[in-house]
């Protein structure tokens, strides 16, 4: 063993005032390493201590935090918020979709690499798609027994939409570093994608968690295409007027959302796996 | 006795039948058991009250919260505990990490504290051992078993148990019985069960539902006293009897009207129960 906790570490640790993630290091190393806890011991009163063993205790049972995890607690996220955001499979599967997605995308950009309109119509798309797939009891198999917890509905959709966008818009905009021709034309896609989000969430109130993505997805690509039917240049919703039109509709419809937010706590959104009772 | 749940005129209509008709009940501290044939009602009944579904028509209110609005409705969320009857899991949580999960979405932030809870109600469930085991390793009493952990996480004073002894052998009911009961002292407890005898261990008020509809709502001796002097022994099946079965013994055990002079037994809770169905049956059939 050639790390040890430092006797300031030690002291923290005692009084409970060490945090994650140094607390779990710690935790982790006195499991293992006689000497520190014998320097625990000296440093600390008997109360403190037996505080201290308890909460060790404890902590052998807590989910080890994976990378990506650990990463979030880095960047200053709760620890209770990342574990909600990491330890849900069905998040983990939209991440892993709207990579998919992206990376198809990228390819298919590269490919049509004259024009960039492929790749800007269907930039906007992945956060909505990433969004939809992060709820709703079709694909929460917890859905049923979590869906009663103060914390679920409204408030775990906004925490999870939050993060999806994030990680969606994150990603769009590496791939947009991939079309430097373009200047900021290549960046046309991010209010469209705010906008599609947004108007998903607020239909998704009303008609259900696939239902308003899909309808939502399904205008936007027929807009696209009778924007393309119409004009040989820039398609319209690229351009400044449809920029501004897509960060008008996303208010409205933000604000939409929030009148609407007491309807994805009051009723379960889509119906429950075996309909509303037996 | 205070009424801690309280309902009235709760009706939900699905799928062009109610499912819910005009349902008013009262439950106090304690347990009380749903009882009802497939179909009944129960499952709905138990997803309105536990605030997963709102109703058509009425109202309820949970320990003095009303979930018909969006504040009321939180405040009575702190205080429910539910489980499903069918809970979903994830396959790779450990038991831990699934009521840890949970636990988190009861809002119990604090990462010590709820880490004690999530090992307190694990023991309380008699699964302590098995706590860092994969859900997919564990077997299906002890998944249930699991799942009412997540539904104690956090001592809600209303827990709502949807057939909770489904799966268990007869010991992990014993076992089940005890803690319910334990749970029972102080707060409430509405459970549903096919088993009669669930009722009659464990519970100080029953609830019968048959056809969206509540026919009886009392105590496990009052349902019993329905079926008093309704039991009779007879060498052959009785034709008048509702129901009747060759026992052990040899003679028939009949339930219904007895004919004079009948050899009365005792009855059981389960005979009160089938002549309310009974009574419920012949209700719905008269013109």
């Amino acid at each position: 063993m050639t790390w040890h906790v430092t006797e300031e570490d030690l002291r923290a640790y005692a009084r409970g005032e060490l945090t994650a993630p140094l607390l779990w290091s710690a935790d982790t190393h006195l499991m293992t390493c006689a000497d520190c806890r014998e320097a625990l011991t000296r440093t600390s009163d008997p109360q403190t201590l037996d505080a201290g063993w308890e909460r060790l205790d404890a902590e052998l049972d807590a989910p080890r935090p994976a990378l990506f995890e650990r990463l979030l607690l880095r960047l200053g996220v709760a620890d209770h918020t990342a574990r909600l955001l990491t330890a849900t499979p069905v998040l983990r599967r939209s991440w892993v979709s709207s990579v998919a997605l992206l990376l198809m995308m990228t390819v298919v950009m590269v490919r049509t690499a004259d024009s960039p309109v492929l790749f800007l119509g269907l930039a906007p798309l992945m956060p909505l798609a990433g969004v939809a797939l992060s709820y709703g009891p079709v694909l929460d198999p917890t859905y049923e027994m979590t869906v009663v917890a103060p914390l679920a509905g409204f408030r775990l959709l906004m925490i999870r939409t939050v993060a999806v966008l994030t990680a969606g818009l994150a990603l769009n905009g590496l791939a947009t570093l991939a079309l430097p021709g373009y200047g900021l034309l290549a960046l046309a896609w991010l209010l469209p994608a705010l906008a599609l989000t947004a108007v998903g969430l607020a239909l998704a109130a009303r008609l259900g968690p696939l239902a308003g993505p899909l309808l939502v997805g399904g205008a936007w690509i027929g807009t696209l295409l009778v924007a393309q039917a119409r004009e040989s240049g820039t398609l319209a919703p690229f351009t400044p007027a449809g920029q501004s039109a897509a960060a008008a509709v996303t208010v409205l419809a933000a604000f939409l959302l929030y009148r609407a937010r007491d309807r994805f706590d009051a009723r379960p959104a889509g119906g429950l796996a075996n309909g509303p009772g037996r | 006795m205070t009424t801690t749940v309280s309902a009235t005129g709760l009706t939900l209509r699905y799928g062009g039948t109610r499912a819910l008709d005009d349902v008013s009940l009262q439950l106090t501290r304690g347990v009380t058991g749903l009882l009802g044939p497939n179909g009944a009602g129960k499952t709905t009944l138990l997803r309105v009250l536990a605030t997963v579904l709102p109703p058509d028509r009425g109202e309820f209110t949970v320990l003095g919260h009303d979930p018909g609005t969006a504040g009321g409705r939180r405040s009575a969320r702190r205080t429910i505990g539910y489980l499903p009857q069918s809970p979903g899991f994830h396959p790779d949580f450990t038991a831990f990490e699934f009521v840890d999960y949970v636990a988190i979405l009861k809002e119990l932030t604090d990462r010590g504290a709820r880490h004690r809870e999530v090992r307190r109600v694990l023991e309380e469930v008699g699964l302590g051992e098995v706590r860092g085991r994969r859900m997919k390793r564990l077997s299906g009493g002890m998944r249930q078993r699991v799942a009412l952990a997540a539904a104690l996480a956090g001592d809600p004073g209303f827990l709502v148990l949807d057939e909770p002894t489904v799966g268990l052998d007869p010991e992990q009911r014993m076992r089940f019985r005890e803690l319910v009961a334990r749970r029972g002292e102080g707060r409430t407890v509405l459970l549903s069960t096919h088993q009669t005898e669930d009722v009659a261990m464990l519970c100080h008020r029953v609830v019968v539902l048959a056809e969206g509809r509540v026919r009886f709502e009392g105590t496990p001796a009052e349902l019993t006293a329905r079926a008093a002097g309704r039991v009779w022994r007879s060498t052959e099946r009785d034709p008048g009897a509702r129901a009747g079965w060759r026992t052990g013994t040899g003679d028939f055990r009949n339930v219904g009207h007895p004919p004079e002079g009948a050899d009365l037994l005792e009855p059981t809770l389960e005979d009160g129960y089938l002549l309310v169905l009974d009574a419920s049956r012949a209700e719905v059939t008269a013109p």
